[in-house]
């Protein structure tokens, strides 16, 4: 018998070097697998596909070039800092030269294994997660020297906690009323302990500098983000997907590097909207997804019914916190004063946010006037409300969407699904009759 | 012009020669594990008892799970469209239109014109369907086809859960414990399923007439505890399990039409 | 007297040269909107300055009745746009507030109920300096003579009800209103003639410094501070807010509930603290506290969220705000 090494967990149950060791070569290949499929398959679907787009396909390999890009950071002494919510300040990480990535895991495969610590009806994004980190899969959770866990959703606050038996975890509270005087206030103030602690995991110090530059590229990210948006306000000429990759691709790519292909991309694009050059019909039905977040790889599974589906849709706008909610959101400076920068960033992303943890005098209020604007402005002709299992606050905000978007004669479908591959049969048939069902209403 | 439809459900496969709008022919037969061959054996069979062949056949169209894999097939129409085709042919003045299949549920509301604007499905759970009727008719060891009479005998209802098949039957054992009659248990179990699907209804919204469909539609007991669950009286068409396979042949003459103009 | 009628041609002929230079401003801005809107203000503010300046220069002056009479017309319809956009005592106030961004000192906020108290109470102080003359005439009743002269005397002697009004409109740099003297300086400044005519002699001359600093210092910290409770920003914009008044404002800020996602950005970087455009549902944005200095609408981030209304055309709207400024900013930073 080898000697085999345990680490004394809270959470985590016992799981010998062996077991997870095995679990994670298989659960890597199949993810592999599933990356290259995917991107695969998104080739297939627009053979003309934009030449910027291979670099994004490149950066989605999670095990590829952006794994060992950190890891030569690292160990150049930089920081990572993960963050498992938008809530993140991602502008302080930045600010402090650390490097902030995503760690939320879409892989069908760890949430199989996350089923050892909690039950199935966690929702799976959750359980992902935690199956990640038990056997060690995800890269960026791996090389992240502090989480930064938001307590939105219950399965985020409890994430946090478990993930805590490992590394360090800095939680922070977000005020559940948004639009109150004292929501911000408190929220400001974990704002400023947030930016205390990365300073001190750093060591570097954040300074009205070095803010103001983090602020001033997270802008210029975000100019080049809305430069994609509102290439797909009009006839279709970039995939959903390829457009859905690319932006959460953000998450866990370099800022800079990652504006300057959006941006080359964007000029792609404009010349193709010149010439015409569209990447289906233009009379393909437009989609609007929103629900709960679709984290590459494992979630690509509804995107790409949608599209490849006979009749198909084409994807022109989203409302997830894996997709447009990203980046749609600039941190407003008044004056470059520290003091207004922080006042910014907590207004930036307590207040723009539309995450359905919120309540407020009008509930969330903000979400259906988003979907509303968004419906206007994309010429969206179909939503697909997209819940998985478990995932409480989406499922319950469902019956006001489809109240809203009624009055405006517009068709919504909630789609309950799951991390599972499985279900793509049945998946199949709902996606199809909700685009044969728009098609018919565009015909007469 | 003659169009044949075909319904490739779970349980089982239907087909419907349509001619001029009249039905000529239909036939049915149980999926098993290929079928695709059965599909095959039931368009063979509804067409020769129309004395046609395949021949004749203007355009195939396919419905149903398994559509993908239908012989012949020209096109293919999602079920809650095609039911909601036939639904409005039967009864012109159907506007949502319920289909009780073996392991689906589905709910549909369209237009005058068979057109349908909404649709919903019980989402991944037997217990709304057919399957779990036949799986309480095997814990009373009662037939599947006498289920609905001896519900319709019931004085009064038993409630059980039908969040479930496996709970639902476990319920069924513990009424059996407790010795409650055969007729109560059986309404039980339909006032169950039926709790289930006019809940999904409600979810989607109710515009009378409200046509009854699918296999189950068969079962008198069920439409009586739908009725009383959903408080009006469902219309059920004369060949319930055939409406799905009639909207795909509806649906296939209009496309022949079209690619004819 | 040639030289006199000379002069004030010369005088009429640079007032019209600085309107032409306002309205090329306006023009300029228009056609390359990627300026900001706030740099635009700024250009206005200056040259309505100066042409203030001319116009009291003016011999003879045109009464400050008249100015006053056309500037009550102009805030019925165009709100209280002249404080946003002429005012020359909130210029001095922007180009501290300038200067202290410069210094990089943040600004204090009134707390939010101190401001809307001040923000009703200016109609209090407004009213009781008005009344004041008669309360005078009532508690002091003048001599038996003719009782109108008297109340004109009162009305529009060395202390006049309406400067209350009117002063902000002197700027420093109006020279002979001066009643201020530094050393030799002969300085001007809203209220302290008013201050210096009515308590005599020193106790006077102390209540104006004291003035003055206070509304100077305040104005360094305080963005535009003292906007929140001028006496001649209770102007007749605030009929505005009556029903019936409603539809009078021809100028005004308009917003889309539905391309609003509530950031916040609108109510941080007013000057004034107003509440209402974040507050406010959707359409027009009603209140007297607003300037329509458009600070809020070159900052929202959301494209046409919101807009400044002519007469219900759009003047200027929100943009996809980071194009302009985030390249100014760029440069600043390398």
């Amino acid at each position: 018998m080898s000697k085999e090494k345990t680490v004394e967990r809270r959470y985590l149950p016992e799981i010998s070097q062996k077991e997870m060791a095995e679990l994670k070569n298989t659960v890597k290949t199949a993810s592999q697998k599933i990356i290259a499929d995917n991107i695969e398959r998104m080739k297939k679907a627009d053979p003309h596909r934009p030449e910027a787009m291979k670099y994004f396909d490149d950066i989605a390999n999670l095990f590829g070039r952006r794994q060992q890009e950190i890891q030569a950071e690292k160990e150049r002494g930089k920081k990572v800092i993960g963050y498992m919510c938008l809530f993140a300040p991602t502008e302080l990480i930045l600010a402090a030269d650390a490097i902030p990535v995503r760690v939320n895991s879409g892989w069908y495969d760890t949430s199989k294994v996350g089923d050892r610590v909690v039950p199935v009806e966690v929702c799976p994004v959750i359980r992902s997660t935690i199956g990640a980190k038990m056997i060690e899969l995800s890269p960026f959770l791996e090389q992240s020297d502090a989480l930064i866990s938001v307590l939105t959703c219950d399965g985020m606050t409890k994430l946090g906690e478990i993930l805590s038996d490992q590394t360090t975890v800095w939680g922070m509270n977000v005020p559940r009323v948004k639009d109150s005087n004292q929501s911000l206030r408190f929220w400001s103030d974990e704002i400023k302990h947030m930016k205390a602690q990365i300073e001190s995991l750093t060591g570097n110090k954040i300074t009205r500098k070095s803010l103001k530059e983090a602020i001033a590229n997270s802008h210029r990210a975000t100019k080049a983000f809305r430069r994609l948006q509102d290439l797909r306000k009009a006839n279709p000429v970039i995939l959903g997907r390829d457009a859905m990759l690319v932006n959460q691709a953000y998450s866990w790519d370099d800022q800079k590097r990652w504006t300057e292909k959006t941006e080359a991309l964007c000029a792609e694009l404009e010349v193709r909207v010149q010439q015409k050059d569209w990447v289906c019909s233009p009379d393909t039905p437009r989609i609007m997804l929103t629900g709960t977040p679709m984290f590459w790889p494992d979630n690509w599974k509804l995107p790409a019914l949608v599209e490849e589906g006979s009749p198909s849709g084409v994807i022109v706008a989203d409302e997830q916190c894996s997709g447009e909610r990203i980046l749609n959101d600039p941190v407003g400076v008044d004056e470059w004063s520290m003091d207004d920068m922080l006042n910014a960033i907590s207004e930036r992303y307590l207040m723009a946010s539309t995450c359905p943890c919120f309540t407020s005098k009008d509930g969330n209020e903000d979400r259906i006037n988003w979907l509303l604007n968004k419906v206007k402005e994309s010429n969206v002709q179909g939503v697909i409300y997209y819940v998985i299992r478990g995932c409480m606050l989406y499922a319950m905000e469902y019956s006001r969407v489809k109240k809203a978007l009624d009055k405006i004669n517009i068709p919504v479908y909630y789609l309950d699904t799951e991390y599972t591959r499985e279900d793509v049969g049945q998946l199949k048939t709902r996606v199809e009759a909700f685009l044969e069902l728009l098609n018919a209403r565009v015909d007469f | 012009m003659i169009t044949v439809g075909m319904d490739l459900g779970t349980q089982r496969v239907k087909a419907v020669v349509l001619k001029d709008g009249t039905v000529v022919g239909r036939a049915q037969a149980f999926a098993g594990f290929d079928p695709a061959k059965v599909a095959e054996q039931a368009v063979n069979d509804a067409l020769s008892a129309a004395n046609l062949s395949l021949k004749d056949v203007n355009h195939f169209t396919a419905t149903g799970s398994a559509m993908d894999i239908a012989p012949h097939a020209n096109s293919t129409v999602s079920m809650m469209g095609a039911d909601a085709k036939a639904g409005v042919f039967l009864i012109p003045q159907a506007r949502t239109i319920i289909d009780v299949g073996a392991e689906e549920a589905r709910a549909v509301k369209c237009d005058d014109r068979g057109l349908m604007t909404e649709f919903v499905v019980n989402e991944r759970c037997a217990a709304g369907a057919g399957a779990f009727i036949e799986a309480m008719a095997r814990a009373l060891e009662v037939k599947l086809e006498d289920m609905g009479t001896l519900a319709l005998q019931a004085e009064r209802a038993s409630p059980i859960n039908a969040s479930c098949v496996i709970f639902g039957e476990s319920d069924v054992v513990s009424l059996i414990h407790r010795q409650e009659s055969k007729p109560e248990i059986a309404r039980a179990v339909f006032d169950a399923m039926a709790d289930r699907v006019s809940a999904m209804v409600h979810r989607l919204g109710i515009n009378p007439v409200v046509v009854l469909s699918g296999g189950v539609a068969k079962d008198p007991g069920f439409i009586a505890s739908l009725n009383r669950k959903l408080d009006l009286t469902v219309t059920v068409p004369e060949y319930p399990d055939y409406v799905g396979a009639l909207g795909a042949a509806l649906i296939a003459a209009t496309r022949a039409k079209g690619a004819s103009k | 007297m040639a030289g006199e009628l000379i002069g004030n041609i010369l005088t009429l002929i640079v007032l019209a040269g600085l309107g032409a230079a306002g309205v090329l401003a306006v023009i300029l801005w228009k056609k390359n909107r990627a300026s900001r809107v706030s740099f635009l203000r700024f250009v206005i503010q200056a040259v309505g300055l100066a042409a203030l300046f001319f116009l009291f220069a003016l011999e003879p002056a045109i009464p400050l009745l008249y100015i006053l009479i056309a500037w009550f017309a102009a805030t019925l319809f165009l709100g209280r746009f002249f404080c946003g956009w002429i005012c020359p005592f909130a210029f001095i106030m922007d180009v501290e507030s300038v200067v202290r961004r410069a210094l990089k000192i943040r600004h204090r906020l009134l707390p939010e109920k101190l401001n809307v108290a001040l923000h009703k109470g200016r109609y209090l102080i407004l009213a009781a300096f008005l009344l004041l003359p008669i309360a005078l005439w009532v508690v002091d009743p003048p001599p038996n003579t003719a009782s109108a002269v008297m109340m004109g005397q009162l009305l529009a002697g060395p202390f006049r009800p309406y400067s209350i009004i009117i002063d902000p409109l002197i700027p420093p740099v109006v020279p002979w209103t001066g009643q201020l003297i530094l050393g030799d300086i002969n300085l001007s400044y809203p209220y302290v003639g008013d201050i210096v005519t009515f308590i005599e002699a020193t106790p006077g001359q102390i209540l104006a410094l004291a003035f003055v600093a206070v509304t100077l210092i305040g104005a360094f910290f305080i963005r535009r501070v003292w906007c929140r409770f001028c006496p001649a920003g209770a102007s007749i914009a605030s009929l505005n807010q009556f029903k019936a008044f409603k539809g009078v404002p021809l100028l005004y800020i308009d917003k889309d509930e539905e391309k609003c996602t509530k950031c916040g950005v609108c109510k941080r970087v007013c000057p004034a603290q107003v509440n209402e455009v974040y507050e406010q549902k959707g359409g027009k944005i009603n209140t007297s506290q607003c300037m329509l200095c458009a600070r809020c609408v070159e900052m929202c981030p959301y494209k046409d969220a919101l807009k400044i209304k002519l007469a219900n055309k759009t003047v200027f709207e929100s943009r996809n705000w980071l194009e302009p400024s985030i390249e100014s900013e760029e440069r600043k930073i390398e």
